[in-house]
């Protein structure tokens, strides 16, 4: 019914069909109509017609029934699987029934009471005694006249009886004129004539006696009778016998008399009414019949008729309210696109009007709103891509410390999938996690202290060592009073460590600078002073200063190793990068410090996938060298020292990594300086100038790679370092060099 | 809902009531005093050839009765017909209809006169009779009646069938419409066939 966008007009061919229903009942009640004009001209035609009259009546009758029984078996169903509008229709319809059924049967039952009254009216008593008193009056008028007859007849007989048979045919003659008879006529025996005389004798014959006049004059009664013509005219029969009754004689004497003119017309009006009236009266009955049956018929045509209509208008009426509801509905569910077809320009077709205005407007505000909505989605996607690259830790969190939201970035500073925990507690995820712990901890001192916005170092111990967290804490925006804070946090480790990188460089090359140069001379003025005074001096003299002089060289050269130390940690040599294989690196530095070391079990695990690397393979060297020399330093003493080196293959995003893994069962790192290991003069051995892991740690980031160290769950150290298996990555990822020239410029 | 429900429910009722009530109303009629009622046959028919026209002979029973005699004596006219057929007998088809005629006579009773009338509609003669069984004997007696000339013939087989019919009253043009629902003013008797001997 109600399509988007659509109008709902029915279908061409629906239209076409019900123009042609229309269009053939109008035939057929057309046709109908002249065959009845036909018929009631004339009787023979009306004979003919009346089966195809009957048969046109009773078609429309059974088509109206039919067409009737249609609509309302519709609306009964409509009306009880609920429709919607079923029920306005069902009650426009008892409304629209209502009022013209009643006034119907009020002119139907009238009517009836009418045609009865109507017709008994017409056949009153006193007509009928009218007419039989008109029939009594002519008769008496017309009896006077006959009996005059009927004894001049006798009269006439009696003569004849006593006259010869040669004045018969005179008295016969006479006789016919003086009475003016149209004839005259004297029969014997077998009714054999005599003798007649006529009016006009060459005319007419003598009509043959009927048989009720044989009869009486058999018994010598006189005979008469009136005997209607055609024309409107009446005879006047007579006949007597002669002789006396008992006699022989057989012979009987008829006369035709005319009824005057006048008389005979009076009497044939009275006859004629009689007889119609007769007819009439005989129609009385049938006539109420076929006038109840008719008006029945006229009342059943009408009521079928104002029922179908008043259905068919009721659900014309109803049918913009039906589109409205459904409409209605479809808006209820989201369907925006409804249109209503206008129905008309009345007031419910500017209802349609104004719920098709409604529906466009919803349409479009709801097309701006998703317009609106994709544009924050998409936002909201880019700024949640952000925060994912973000390598800034950002937490979002209401007052009970409960994440709203959170990066990437964050989960990885703190250890934690804190993006996937969304919805709960911070305190809760801390468990087990030593250093989200203690940035819980820090969180809530602050929050309880009062301090909404902050920005302070955190610094926070865990198994991995210490951290260093720059966070910065802002409320966020809103109405709600608990609008929650934006908590953001950076690892800043690598950079206080690379700070500290670039000033124990400068102090190393400072050194290196002012005490290098000024040692050469006092070496050289110790073993001067020695070489003269030496000779010149007492053995006991010349003891003390070759003690001096020899003290004073040793500890020169000392020093000169340390300037070496702090110059080799100083200075940046050019790179030598040149293809080589790391795992034949690593099982010559193992075959070395196996030939050196028999006591400690060296074991090599290599990935045989590490083909070759690009790098300084010398320093490389010098990188394996330290760390095995400081393993095997630390497993001295140790019962059964063992040292595992491990190669693997390693891919991210940038490129591939080749892994290398140093382990021992040593004592492993202290715990209080896991974080500062690779920093100069931190150390826990005895001697040592506590700078051979930094110096590992600054050619491994100027490789471009990086190295952790901790200590192994069953004991012992681990240091893990990675190298860029190509050059390139190293040159996009950047070196260490390079941002400790960016530092040390910052600085300046 | 309730109210519409009723009122459905209360109007198809009363509707349904007042067309029941109309119809018995219309239906329920006295039944005629049928002046019609009895035999009505045609005994015998048959035919002569008279120098090349056919003669239909035939003889009637019409019904008798002291309903018809009242019925006449109040004045009702009543028509006596009498249907010739010829036909023409066809294979694997309708028989073709040669001959469809009609004798139509009208018996009243001229109350002036006390005499019954039979008059041949078509002719306007007429007869009186003191009697209404002389005048019905008069009506029940067809004789030499032509129907057929031999032209009309052209070989084949034919059938001529007689039908007697009798109907009251004159009916006026006016209300011959609404009457036709009544179809107990009329009999027919059943067609009286036999083939025509060629």
């Amino acid at each position: 019914m109600v399509t988007p966008g659509v109008s709902n007009a029915p279908p061409r061919r629906l239209r076409w069909v019900a123009v042609g229903q229309g269009v053939l009942w109008a035939a057929i009640g057309l046709g109908a109509f002249l065959l009845l004009a036909k018929s009631v001209q004339n009787s023979p035609e009306f004979g003919r017609l009346q089966l195809w009259i009957l048969l046109f009546d009773i078609c429309g009758v059974i088509a109206l029934s039919v067409l009737l029984a249609r609509k309302v078996w519709r609306l009964v169903r409509d009306y009880r699987a609920h429709v919607p509008g079923s029920r306005l229709t069902a009650r426009t319809v008892a409304i629209f029934g209502a009022l013209v059924i009643a006034p119907l049967l009020i002119v139907y039952l009238s009517s009836l009471e009418f045609i009865n009254q109507g017709i008994d009216s017409w056949f009153k008593v006193e007509v009928k005694q009218g007419l039989s008193d008109a029939v009594g009056l002519s008769r008496a008028a017309l009896d006077l006249r006959m009996r005059e007859y009927a004894e001049r007849t006798v009269a006439l007989a009696e003569a004849l009886t006593r006259s010869n048979a040669a004045d018969v045919q005179a008295r016969l003659d006479a006789e016919r004129r003086t009475s003016q008879a149209l004839e005259v006529v004297l029969f014997g025996a077998h009714t054999r004539i005599i003798a007649a005389s006529f009016e006009n004798p060459l005319e007419s014959l003598p009509s043959a006696p009927p048989p009720d006049l044989m009869q009486q004059v058999e018994q010598h009664l006189p005979y008469v009778s009136l005997e209607p013509q055609a024309g409107g005219r009446y005879l006047i029969r007579t006949a007597a016998a002669l002789g006396a009754f008992g006699s022989r004689d057989e012979r009987f004497v008829t006369a035709t008399y005319p009824v005057p003119a006048q008389l005979a017309a009076l009497s044939e009006a009275v006859q004629n009414s009689y007889s119609q009236y007769g007819d009439l009266a005989a129609l009385r009955e049938p006539l109420k019949y076929s006038f109840r049956l008719t008006l029945t018929l006229v009342l059943l045509l009408a009521m079928l008729a104002a029922i179908y209509g008043a259905i068919y208008s009721a659900q014309r009426l109803v049918r913009p309210v039906q589109d409205l509801i459904e409409g209605t509905r479809a808006v209820g569910k989201g369907d925006f696109g409804t249109r209503l077809p206008l129905p008309s320009r009345d007031e419910m077709g500017f209802l349609v009007h104004s719920f098709n205005d409604m529906t466009k407007k919803l349409r479009r505000a709801r097309a701006e709103a998703t317009q609106s909505q994709q544009v924050v989605e998409r936002e909201r996607e880019q700024l949640a891509i952000i925060l994912a690259r973000l390598s800034t830790g950002v937490l979002a969190i209401d007052r009970n410390l409960t994440i709203r939201t959170a990066n990437a970035a964050a989960g990885a500073i703190l250890g934690s999938d804190l993006s996937a925990a969304t919805g709960r507690p911070l305190p809760e995820l801390a468990a087990g996690n030593e250093r989200l712990g203690q940035f819980v901890a820090a969180l809530a001192v602050r929050f309880a202290a009062g301090r909404e916005e902050w920005r302070e170092q955190l610094d926070l111990d865990g198994a991995s060592g210490r951290r260093a967290l720059m966070c910065a804490c802002t409320p966020l925006p809103g109405e709600d009073a608990d609008a929650g804070f934006v908590v953001v946090f950076d690892d800043i480790t690598a950079l206080l460590s690379a700070q500290r990188d670039a000033a124990w460089g400068e102090v190393a090359r400072r050194l290196a600078h002012e005490i290098k140069n000024p040692l050469t001379p006092i070496q050289l003025s110790a073993e001067r002073l020695r070489r003269r005074l030496l000779a010149g001096m007492s053995e006991r003299d010349a003891e003390i200063l070759e003690r001096g002089t020899r003290t004073i060289v040793q500890q020169v050269e000392t020093m000169q190793q340390m300037v070496n130390a702090f110059s080799e940690y100083a200075r940046a040599p050019e790179m030598h990068i040149t293809r080589f294989s790391l795992n034949q690196l690593v099982s010559e530095v193992a075959d070395l410090y196996r030939s050196q070391a028999t006591r400690t079990r060296i074991r090599l695990d290599l990935d045989e996938h590490i083909e070759a690397i690009e790098a300084d393979r010398g320093r490389v060297r010098q990188i394996l060298n330290n760390l095995v020399t400081n393993a095997l330093e630390a497993l001295d003493g140790i019962a059964s020292p063992l040292l595992e080196i491990t190669t693997r293959l390693e891919s991210s995003d940038d490129g591939a990594y080749a892994a290398v893994t140093v382990c021992d069962n040593g004592p492993g790192f202290q715990r209080e300086l896991l974080g500062r290991v690779f920093d100069p003069y931190v150390t826990s051995k005895p001697k040592g100038t506590g700078l051979g892991l930094a110096i590992v740690k600054k050619i491994i980031e100027e490789h471009g790679g990086r190295i952790d160290a901790d200590n192994r769950p069953e004991g012992g150290a681990r240091v893990r370092l990675v190298l860029p298996v190509k050059d390139s990555t190293r040159s996009a990822t950047g070196g260490a060099r390079e941002r400790r020239e960016q530092l040390r410029r910052e600085r300046a | 809902m309730l109210r519409a429900d009723l009122t459905l429910e209360r109007l198809s009722r009363g509707a349904l009531l007042a067309v029941i009530c109309a119809f018995v109303l219309t239906v329920w009629s006295p039944g005629f005093a049928d002046a019609l009622d009895g035999i009505l046959e045609v005994r015998s028919a048959y035919v002569n050839v008279d120098k090349g026209v056919f003669l239909l002979y035939a003889r009637v029973e019409y019904p008798v009765g002291p309903s018809l005699r009242n019925t006449l004596k109040d004045g009702v006219t009543l028509t006596f017909d009498l249907d010739a057929r010829v036909d023409r007998e066809r294979h694997f088809w309708f028989n073709a209809n040669i001959v469809d005629l009609t004798l139509r006579r009208e018996l009243s009773y001229h109350a002036v006169s006390d005499r019954y009338l039979v008059r041949d509609t078509r002719s306007r003669d007429q007869q009186s009779f003191s009697t209404l069984d002389e005048a019905l004997d008069h009506l029940a007696k067809v004789d030499a009646w032509p129907i057929l000339v031999e032209p009309q013939l052209d070989g084949g087989n034919y059938t001529i069938s007689v039908r007697a019919g009798v109907r009251r009253g004159h009916l006026p043009a006016s209300l011959r419409a609404i009457l036709f629902w009544t179809d107990d003013w009329a009999r027919v008797s059943e067609w009286y066939t036999w083939s025509l001997p060629v």
